[in-house]
């Protein structure tokens, strides 16, 4: 049993508990009562996958991998500014309509 | 002999991590409120994915690819406060009932 | 500064550059298709002012057509027959096609084998799928970029709001479009931390375009990237401040100098078919980064291309102008 064996193992188990705890937290964005869970959820499996792809890369021994990293890194954190922007202003957007209309 | 060394602390590494990310996990789906669950998630942004990508670094030698792997986490650690912050934002902001949480209402924020 | 000619408004460049921005006719670059904007004193526009929707409930009367509502109800059940049509025809015909993976299938022909064996020393890329869509079918790498173009020109044409010639009712319009109003902006946390990661995002776009032959990347995701660094300065600091560096005028003469390098570089083999000239750059070794010829500029033009697009679609569906 060379180290090299035993560390692919440990590597294919890592990324396993990995895979079933995104499960997990896409349960969590699905059920969560308000968009703040969601957003919360997508998060974090935007994090287990960066590091599931960062063991890919050990794994399979291919360097460009780590590229794709740090990509997604940047897309997640992109996509939560955008969403975070965009629904606050319809919330607001929302809520004067329903003051006016309470007005009248 | 070096190999088995460099195996064990990277094994030991990798499951702290992984020991993280279940705290994180479990954390988010059973605190109630959207603004705890976000210290719950925070736990893996920041010690989770460092511990992973050391027991990564520690095998594989001093290279390029690590030097990349450790970028990645740099970036993380700039970028999921902010992320953080805007969600908790968000809640603030859109919330109806937030219980007994002073919140200070800046016009300029 | 220099003193403008007193015929700099007939001039080569200045026409040339009307042409560019639209304002202009082309052959002759004489003809304005551009009227300048005339200012109606507001007194001259309040006429009797036409009730649109009596008319449009006389003249549309939709309650008493019985022919329309028909149309509806068919319409729902035709729709959904046609895509179940449409897709047990295309999946009927994916029965028929050979094995994955098989090797007697019609893609395994001797110039996939040639791409593969030959791929390094004739085109000098180490990632020889670069290679292949650069060097050897450069002409519908070209085709694509133009789509891209192509896309972001209709989404503009669709997307925008008409100049109209009274300031008030332009405002008015735009107010109404503005559903960016109730949105928080100015976040200070946000500003101070895209200081550090906006320069980050292009430099590492840049990383990626330029070792499109070495390692999977190339002129498509470095693009990508640096159009999203350019979203993320736009979230945290607002419309005003990137309009200073980056306007509708950056955008067009960017993608036309871009698009207009590719065609001049590489489309002459659309007339002179498989017998094209060899560029004079020489190939260079393998796996350094200024080797393999007219690929590296060619990375740059396309990922000038999709970068463009993508800050471009961003801003028409959000402000509906850029």
């Amino acid at each position: 049993m060379s180290a090299e064996l035993i560390y692919q193992g440990i590597l294919m188990g890592c990324m396993v508990v990995l895979a079933v705890l995104i499960l997990v937290s896409i349960i969590r964005s699905v059920r969560g009562p308000k968009t703040a869970d969601r957003i919360i959820a997508v998060n974090m499996i935007g994090t287990m996958t960066i590091v599931i792809i960062a063991i890919l890369s050990v794994y399979m021994k291919e360097d460009y991998l780590t590229d794709v990293c740090l990509i997604y890194a940047m897309v997640s954190f992109l996509a939560v500014v955008v969403l975070t922007k965009v629904y606050t202003g319809v919330y607001r957007e929302r809520k004067e309509r329903e003051k006016e209309e309470k007005k009248e | 002999m070096m190999e088995w060394v460099r195996l064990s602390a990277s094994a030991v590494l990798l499951f702290l991590g992984l020991l993280i990310f279940l705290a994180a996990a479990v954390g988010v789906n059973k605190f109630k409120k959207a603004l705890n669950r976000i210290h719950a998630a925070a736990l893996g942004d920041t010690l989770g994915i460092l511990f992973m990508t050391l027991g990564l670094v520690v095998w594989k030698g001093i290279s390029f690819a690590s030097f990349k792997l450790l970028l990645v986490v740099l970036f993380f650690w700039l970028a999921s406060p902010v992320a953080g912050h805007m969600i908790s934002r968000l809640e603030v902001m859109t919330d109806e009932d937030l219980g007994e949480i002073e919140v200070e209402h800046r016009e300029d924020i | 500064m220099s003193r403008l000619r007193k015929d700099y408004e007939t001039s080569r460049f200045r026409r040339f550059e009307k042409w560019v921005d639209g304002e202009a006719a082309p052959p002759e670059f004489r003809m304005e298709t551009k009227a300048p904007l005339k200012r109606i004193p507001p007194e001259e526009l309040s006429g009797p002012r036409l009730n649109e929707e009596k008319i449009n409930a006389e003249v549309y009367d939709e309650r008493h057509n019985k022919e329309l509502k028909i149309f509806q109800v068919v319409n729902k059940f035709a729709s959904v027959a046609l895509c179940v049509t449409l897709i047990g025809v295309l999946l009927w015909t994916v029965i028929y096609l050979p094995e994955f993976g098989n090797p007697d299938n019609p893609t395994n022909n001797e110039v996939a084998a040639r791409y593969i064996e030959k791929g390094v020393e004739e085109t000098g890329a180490t990632n020889f799928v670069t290679g292949m869509i650069l060097d050897y079918r450069a002409f519908d790498t070209f085709g694509e970029s133009c789509v891209l173009f192509i896309a972001a020109t209709c989404v503009q044409v669709l997307m925008r709001l008409d100049n109209s010639d009274d300031r008030k009712k332009m405002k008015k319009k735009q107010a109404e479009e503005n559903d960016r109003i109730y949105e928080p902006k100015n976040d200070l946390i946000l500003q101070k931390v895209s200081c550090v990661l906006v320069p980050l995002l292009f430099i590492f776009g840049i990383y990626i375009i330029l070792n499109g032959h070495l390692s999977p990347g190339g002129g498509f995701s470095g693009g990508a990237i640096i159009g999203s660094g350019l979203i993320l300065y736009l979230n945290a600091f607002g419309f005003k401040k990137t309009e200073r560096f980056f306007t509708e005028k950056t955008f067009r003469r960017i993608t036309l100098a871009a698009l207009t390098f590719y065609c001049l570089a590489k489309s002459y083999s659309f007339f002179t078919g498989a017998n094209h000239l060899e560029s004079g750059i020489p190939l260079g070794t393998p796996g350094a980064i200024l080797s393999s010829g007219l690929i590296l500029p060619l990375n740059i033009c396309v990922g000038l291309v999709v970068a463009c697009t993508m800050y471009a679609f961003y801003t028409l569906f959000r402000k509906g102008g850029m």
